[in-house]
């Protein structure tokens, strides 16, 4: 991964992209490395995807129907329909994605935790997908699935938060410097699985920090690109 | 909203209303630049983000310039974990930004706002 880069990109960020792509990979609690490569594919097949691209232009990204363009992947590993509209709406139109997307994986008899694993993968091969293509790079090759099925996990320490899902349990919510919790919603939104929140923030560290950031930007310049990407991307958060 | 904290760290007033306004200067350096790289990646307009890449190297340095790029990355995957779980705010930050949401639009983005907005029907 990255060996044909021309510029000089952050070590730490080429080491945990593969680390994340070998992560994925593999089983996770609730779905086959398989299933979890063939994610990453939808959501690639989602930027060239004919029906993403209608619902993309319409007043209301409910207002289409149809079928999406089928992906490329590791052959197998079917996903659900309902699972594949989620993430063809996750990569292509996150600012318009609403509860009624997670309802309906949930009425499609897919759990809260299948839900949460797939939000981790394919926003980890966001990253690693969009730090290539900014780069002038190919996207790399699928990670390549390892044998056997979902490994599950012992339970969770969750409450409610007031988001859609269960948040990993923090007490103490006060600001410390950064003017945030020292555990702030977003490294506790997928904490129901808490293999999906590792391999998360395995791709995304060494993108950011919250103070004295490691990169060649100010912290001020980091925190004008995160708001701007927040706003492209209508997030509340 | 960290940009507003980053501000206050710093003693200095950044304008947070650049966030969302096309021609209103931030106030960070070489913000054009940055906006540019940030609005071709998230957008996924490859070709013309050779040509800004090329422009902010000059710029900026061409270490600032891939750096710059891989803030943006990020955040394209960290913005969709958000967009996709409803969090709500922290409560330190729902408490201190009330009218720096309202003024920057960011109130718009509310989750359940949004699913009102948008649903089926």
């Amino acid at each position: 991964m990255y060996d044909d880069v021309r510029y000089s990109l952050s070590a730490e960020v080429i080491e945990r992209h593969a680390e994340a792509w070998r992560a994925i990979g593999a089983p996770g609690p609730f779905w086959s490395g398989g299933a979890r490569v063939r994610m990453v594919a939808e959501a690639r097949a989602a930027m060239t995807c004919e029906l993403c691209a209608q619902r993309k232009a319409a007043l209301s990204p409910f207002a289409v129907e149809g079928e999406h363009d089928p992906a490329d992947g590791p052959t197998g590993f079917d996903l659900p329909p309902a699972l594949i509209d989620m993430i063809h709406r996750l990569r292509t139109d996150p600012g318009r994605y609403t509860r009624t997307v997670f309802d309906n994986v949930l009425a499609a008899g897919l759990s809260r935790e299948q839900y949460i694993e797939t939000v981790g993968v394919v926003n980890a091969s966001v990253i690693v997908d969009t730090m290539h293509a900014s780069l002038g790079l190919p996207l790399p090759e699928l990670p390549t699935p390892e044998a056997g099925g979902p490994t599950g996990q012992p339970a969770p320490d969750v409450v409610d938060g007031g988001a859609w899902v269960p948040l990993t349990r923090a007490d103490d919510r006060t600001a410390t410097v950064t003017g945030l919790p020292g555990a702030p919603n977003i490294a506790r939104s997928m904490g129901c699985v808490p293999a999906a929140v590792a391999l998360f923030f395995t791709a995304f560290r060494g993108h950011y920090a919250l103070r004295d950031i490691p990169l060649a930007v100010s912290q001020p310049q980091a925190e004008f690109i995160a708001s701007r990407v927040s706003a492209l991307n209508q997030c509340f958060y | 909203m960290l940009l507003r904290a980053s501000g206050q760290r710093d003693n200095r007033q950044y304008n947070l209303s650049a966030v969302n306004e096309a021609d209103t200067d931030p106030g960070v350096d070489h913000a054009d630049h940055l906006r540019a790289l940030t609005e071709a990646a998230i957008d996924s307009r490859w070709e013309e983000l050779a040509t800004i890449r090329k422009a902010a190297a000059v710029a900026m340095g061409e270490q600032a310039m891939v750096d710059a790029l891989t803030v943006a990355a990020g955040f394209n995957g960290i913005t969709r974990v958000a967009d996709a779980t409803g969090i709500p705010l922290d409560p330190p930050t729902q408490e201190t930004t009330v009218a720096m949401r309202a003024e920057t639009g960011i109130d718009t983005f509310d989750y359940a706002a949004k699913s009102e907005r948008y649903a089926v029907g």
